[in-house]
């Protein structure tokens, strides 16, 4: 067995807490008040978008909401899932996650973007009954606005169990802040921080903590996928019957997540000059999951295809039309593009795999593609529901609208808009909270060595528990 | 001249360490050495030289035969037999694709095993000099060299502190 | 919590080599039972073939019934080995390593057997010829690749030829272990095996890279086969239950689940048999049931969401047929047990760390919940052929008679027979892997500590 060195760390760990408090300070220089500047404004156009929308449309008017479901659905998948690359490698133990793992929860902060935007689309669901008659649903002879309650229920509840989770593994960086910094973010630090000191009780009480607020966040999510994708496109769809759906729809939101997540790290390691904190290691470990999961978009695909392919059946041939070869097939095509044939080629290559600027190209491609799936099925969804058809056993095929419609301009405002805000969100949460988590980083010092091996170096990892 | 293999055996990954360099020093072609062990080591724990493989391209090269294999009996058996089922077209991509993934797959994964026997230099028939001590914890380090540096490589094994040195003709 | 101990090479090789070098006192009678069994079970299937299959219960409008159910089982078992060693090795789990061949070789003859059934089933097996071999039998009658029939063997015939490379290409260093142990006509034929194996850098080097390699390239044909198996129900839209788009990953899901479980008996028995208890501790069973509870959680989804969305198109074809799943006797009792051996009492055990590294009781519940997973196949197939709507009065029809139930048993003995028969020729733990374990892992103190290491490249 190779003897590892005992080290002394405390100056490793002094470096990485100075470096790390002082991102909260001016990363960018003046450049951060611009940016700031310029997604505030975004952000307001998004709100004023927003309620123009509510105000001149209204919530009859079905057809009008397809484009901004789709928006909702892609920040569930973009903003929604981007923690789950916190918090999946963690239960599974891997060591690579931790200089990603405050980066990826902060974005449970941009579901403020998500939840605002929910709110109004609840109204414009229909109710259970539609001209007296009960549609089908999942929810089958429940209250009639059972669906629109849960939702909103569970989107807020996503928000906030998302926040407790940013928060509680947040807690010792906030003790560091009341230690190390001075003014307002030492009194938030002080309060945040829970009176934390490190006792062996406190970092077991905090492990059980962050292992329950993430399982929790998980099926928060999870939930909140499945009742959106069948509430909000599915079961308006007469005829529509896809049990994979809300799976696909998850895990297609998952890939979306890891690609945010890729992005973000490349621009918080470039501009707020992390390059000693974040390694390619993770880079590489990441386009690992965007491979997994871009295959899985596939497989979840044509897990479905082919049975209305090979079914043939009037409903069958009906839900192929509505999604993929409808008046929303161009999109299709950029989608089977965009979120796996182009990412899937490029990343399948290993030199892509271990370049941070090549993977983030291949993560905005993904977003691309994203958005193009969420436009394929949400828009369609409302464009074809009405009072009358929903209750019929499925649309005839000559009742399918022929051309696609197109995003009024407060959808594009909207879009903009609140993705900006849960950038903003998160650049403001920056000045206070480290982007690279220091307690999960002193972990790494503590527990990661690059040891002699009779005539080479290795990596070793300590795996406590 | 006659070429000849000694091999040295070590208790410990260090002195095999050693015995590699003193060859090297020794005026040996390090394509002519070789260190054996029964338990995979991290790659250069002996500052060995290990070439680059060739192993990616196989697989690459299976998966295109088999593609086009697939592609070809999908085809030819459905137009040569025009039995319309289901109302589906004669020539079905989705039904073709399940075949012709299984067979791309199955075709990259033979040629992949080829080529694992064949970067590896497997089956191996000539096992030169060999101690059948090497799978239970000692380490070999292993030379073909002409008969006349028999002394010099001796020398430089039993320097770096060989247990025992065999050799053989061939 | 550590439970690794410092063993040098001999050690190892004496350890685990104790079932190949010497006869267990055990072996010849478990095979004997064994054999006795397998051989009842060819001549129950030769007195098949000679009476037809009218000698099982198979009649109108049941015709898949155990045979099907059990070819579905088995193939969901030989998920086992990949999801093992291929998952476990791309993602670097150190635990992994005893497992990955026991698990592999659960793969191969699984499989193996899975195939025996549709033979069967299709009661003159010769004819099999004409619809899987691509050649003019019938002038002009070419097989049918639309059909999912044809595309099962195909699959299977993949991941069965890939997983026995796959396996075979990891026993070589473990061939030569055995040749440099053997001497006589044995050492000639390990000889032959190891191909000449010397352990050099440039062989590891390749090993370790083929291993990962080949986990890569076998993960996509894992998926495919249980995804392309549940398309022979799925595809086709005249069966109520069948006709959904999330059978493919929810057979896949379940496959994974059983397969695991399985590999859990297998490991327990293994502990139990050839007391390799250095090897295969309570800390491996403890990360495999943390594992099967995410997939159990998993699984017990997907069946949620199958059942729901069948219900949910409120057609009254497919609410009988739920009715009759779930209430009525004795699909009721069935589709209770299922659910309580499939998930309730194995992952209600697995939740508490005392159960999780009792072997005893991994034993017992790894074995409830293949019991839970066949019974499910049971309901998917029978209730679902059974047509329990109006003017069909036949729906109780099926039962399986004693020559199916016999030919079950028989699947089971066969399995362990060849497990058995491999393991007196080849060791069932890799020699390679746990000395790689032993030099790639390593200590170091933290405090008063001492935290296991593990070494990466």
């Amino acid at each position: 067995m190779i003897e590892v060195p005992v080290t002394n760390n405390t100056e490793k760990f002094n470096s990485a807490t100075n470096s790390l408090v002082s991102t909260t300070k001016e990363p960018l220089g003046g450049k951060l008040k611009l940016i700031f500047g310029i997604f505030g404004v975004l952000s307001v156009i998004g709100i004023i978008s927003l309620i123009l929308k509510i105000t001149t449309l209204g919530f009859d008017a079905k057809s009008g909401w397809g484009y901004y479901a789709a928006v909702v659905s892609l920040l569930l998948g973009v903003f929604g899932t981007a923690p789950m690359v916190a918090i999946a490698p963690t239960i599974a133990k891997a060591d690579w996650h931790r200089p990603v793992s405050r980066i990826a929860t902060m974005f449970t902060l941009a579901g403020i973007s998500t939840s605002i935007l929910a709110i109004p689309l609840i109204f414009a669901l229909p109710p259970l009954v539609v001209d007296g008659i009960r549609r089908r649903s999942i929810w089958f002879d429940a209250n009639i606005y059972t669906p629109h309650v849960f939702f909103g229920i569970a989107v807020i509840g996503l928000f906030l169990v998302g926040l407790g989770l940013l928060w509680v593994t947040s807690i010792p960086d906030m003790a560091i802040m009341r230690d190390h910094s001075s003014g307002w973010k030492q009194r938030l630090g002080k309060s945040l921080s829970r009176g934390f000191v490190g006792t062996e009780g406190q970092w077991i009480s905090l492990r059980a903590r962050i292992g329950m607020m993430g399982t929790f966040y998980f099926m928060f999510l999870i939930f909140v996928h499945i009742i959106y994708s069948i509430c909000f496109s599915l079961e308006l769809v007469a005829g529509w019957k896809d049990a994979i759906y809300p799976m696909y729809h998850a895990a297609t939101g998952i890939q979306s997540g890891v690609a945010t997540v890729i992005i973000g790290l490349f621009l918080f390691r470039k501009y707020w000059k992390l390059e000693d904190h974040i390694g390619i290691d993770q880079f590489w470990a990441l386009s690992k999951l965007m491979f997994a999961t871009t295959i899985f978009w596939f497989y979840f695909f044509i897990c479905a295809f082919m049975i209305f392919w090979y079914g043939k059946s009037a409903i069958n041939e009906m839900t192929i039309a509505i999604l993929v070869n409808g008046p929303y097939m161009p999109v299709f095509i950029g989608t089977l593009l965009l979120s796996f044939i182009v990412p899937w080629w490029i990343i399948i290559w290993n030199p892509v795999r271990y370049s941070p600027w090549m993977l983030s190209v291949v993560a905005t491609i993904v977003l691309i593609g994203s958005l193009l799936d969420r436009i394929r099925l949400y828009v369609i969804s409302w464009q074809v529901y009405s009072d009358e058809m929903i209750h019929k056993r499925y649309i005839p095929l000559d009742e399918i609208p022929e051309n696609m419609i197109a995003p009024s301009i407060f959808d594009i405002g909207i879009f903009i808009g609140f993705v900006s805000l849960g950038i903003f969100a998160i650049l403001l949460a920056t000045r206070f909270i480290p982007v690279v988590s220091i307690w999960e980083r002193h972990q790494s010092i503590l527990l990661t060595r690059h040891i002699k091996f009779h005539r080479t170096e290795v990596y070793a990892v300590g795996k406590p528990d | 001249m006659s070429k000849i293999s000694i091999l040295g055996l070590y208790d410990n990954p260090d002195s095999a360490a050693d015995a590699l360099d003193a060859l090297s020093e020794s005026g040996f072609d390090s394509n002519n050495f070789d260190v054996l062990t029964g338990t995979p080591y991290p790659e250069g724990a002996f500052g060995e030289h290990v070439p680059q493989h060739r192993l990616f391209r196989f697989p690459l090269f299976g998966a295109i035969v088999g593609l086009t294999l697939s592609v070809f009996l999908t085809s030819t058996t459905q137009i040569v037999y025009p039995l319309i089922t289901g109302g589906k077209p004669i020539l079905s991509i989705f039904a073709m694709l399940v075949i012709m993934y299984e067979m791309t797959m199955l075709s990259a994964v033979i040629t992949t095993v080829i080529g694992i026997l064949f970067e590896s230099r497997l089956p191996n028939i000539s096992m030169n000099v060999y101690d059948t001590r090497i799978t239970e914890g000692l380490i070999g380090v292993s030379l073909v060299c002409t008969s006349d540096k028999k002394e010099t490589a001796e020398r430089a094994l039993n320097g770096a502190g060989a247990m025992e040195i065999k050799s053989s003709g061939r | 919590m550590q439970q690794r101990r410092q063993l040098d090479e001999k050690q190892i090789n004496r350890e685990l080599l104790n079932g190949n070098l010497e006869t267990p006192k055990w072996y010849y009678p478990v095979m004997g039972v064994l054999g006795v069994g397998v051989l009842i079970g060819f001549a129950t299937i030769l007195y098949m073939f000679n009476r037809g299959l009218g000698v099982t219960g198979l009649a109108r409008p049941v015709y898949w019934g155990l045979f099907i159910t059990t070819f579905v089982f088995w193939v969901g078992i030989s998920h086992a080995g990949i999801m093992i060693s291929a998952i476990l090795r791309l993602t670097q789990a150190e635990w992994r390593r005893p497992v990955t061949r026991a698990a592999e070789l659960l793969t191969v003859f699984s499989l193996l057997t899975a195939l025996f059934f549709p033979l069967m089933h299709a009661g003159r097996p010769w004819r099999i010829a004409y619809w899987l071999i691509p050649y003019d039998w019938a002038r002009g009658i070419w097989p049918n690749v639309r059909s999912p029939l044809f595309w099962d063997p195909i699959a299977i015939g993949t991941y069965l030829t890939g997983s026995t490379l796959f396996l075979f290409v990891a026993l070589i260093p473990d061939l030569a272990i055995l040749r440099d142990r053997t001497t006589g006509i044995k050492k000639t034929i390990y000889s032959m095996l190891a191909l000449g194996w010397r352990g050099n850098p440039r062989q590891w080097q390749l090993q370790v890279v083929a291993g990962i390699l080949l986990s890569a390239l076998m993960l996509p044909i894992f998926v495919s086969v249980h995804s392309i198996v549940s398309w022979d129900f799925a595809v086709t839209p005249a069966v109520e239950g069948w006709h959904s788009t999330i059978f493919a990953p929810y057979f896949v899901i379940g496959a994974v689940h059983s397969g695991v479980s399985a590999v859990v008996t297998m490991m327990c028995l293994m502990r139990w048999l050839w007391k390799w208890n250095n090897y295969i501790r309570p800390e491996h069973f403890d990360a495999l049931a943390r594992l099967l509870i995410i997939v159990a959680t998993a699984w017990l989804a997907f069946t949620f969401l199958e059942l729901i969305f069948s219900l949910y198109g409120r057609d009254a074809p497919e609410i009988a047929l739920r009715e009759l799943q779930i209430f009525t006797w004795p699909w009721n009792l069935i589709f209770i047990t299922f659910l309580l051996t499939g998930y309730v009492i194995p992952v209600g055990c697995w939740l508490f760390k005392r159960c999780r590294n009792n072997i005893a009781i991994m034993f017992w519940t790894s074995i409830l919940v293949n019991v839970g997973m066949w019974l499910e196949r049971f309901l998917i197939i029978v209730p679902g052929l059974a047509r329990k709507q109006v003017f069909v009065y036949t729906w109780e029809g099926y039962w399986p008679s004693p020559v199916e139930w016999i030919i079950l048993v028989w699947s089971f003995a066969w399995v362990s027979f060849l497990m058995l028969l491999f393991a007196r020729f080849f060791p069932l733990v890799p020699l390679f892997e746990a000395k790689e374990s032993q030099v790639f892992t390593t200590e170091m103190k933290v405090g008063r500590a001492t935290v296991p290491m593990v070494i990466r490249e």
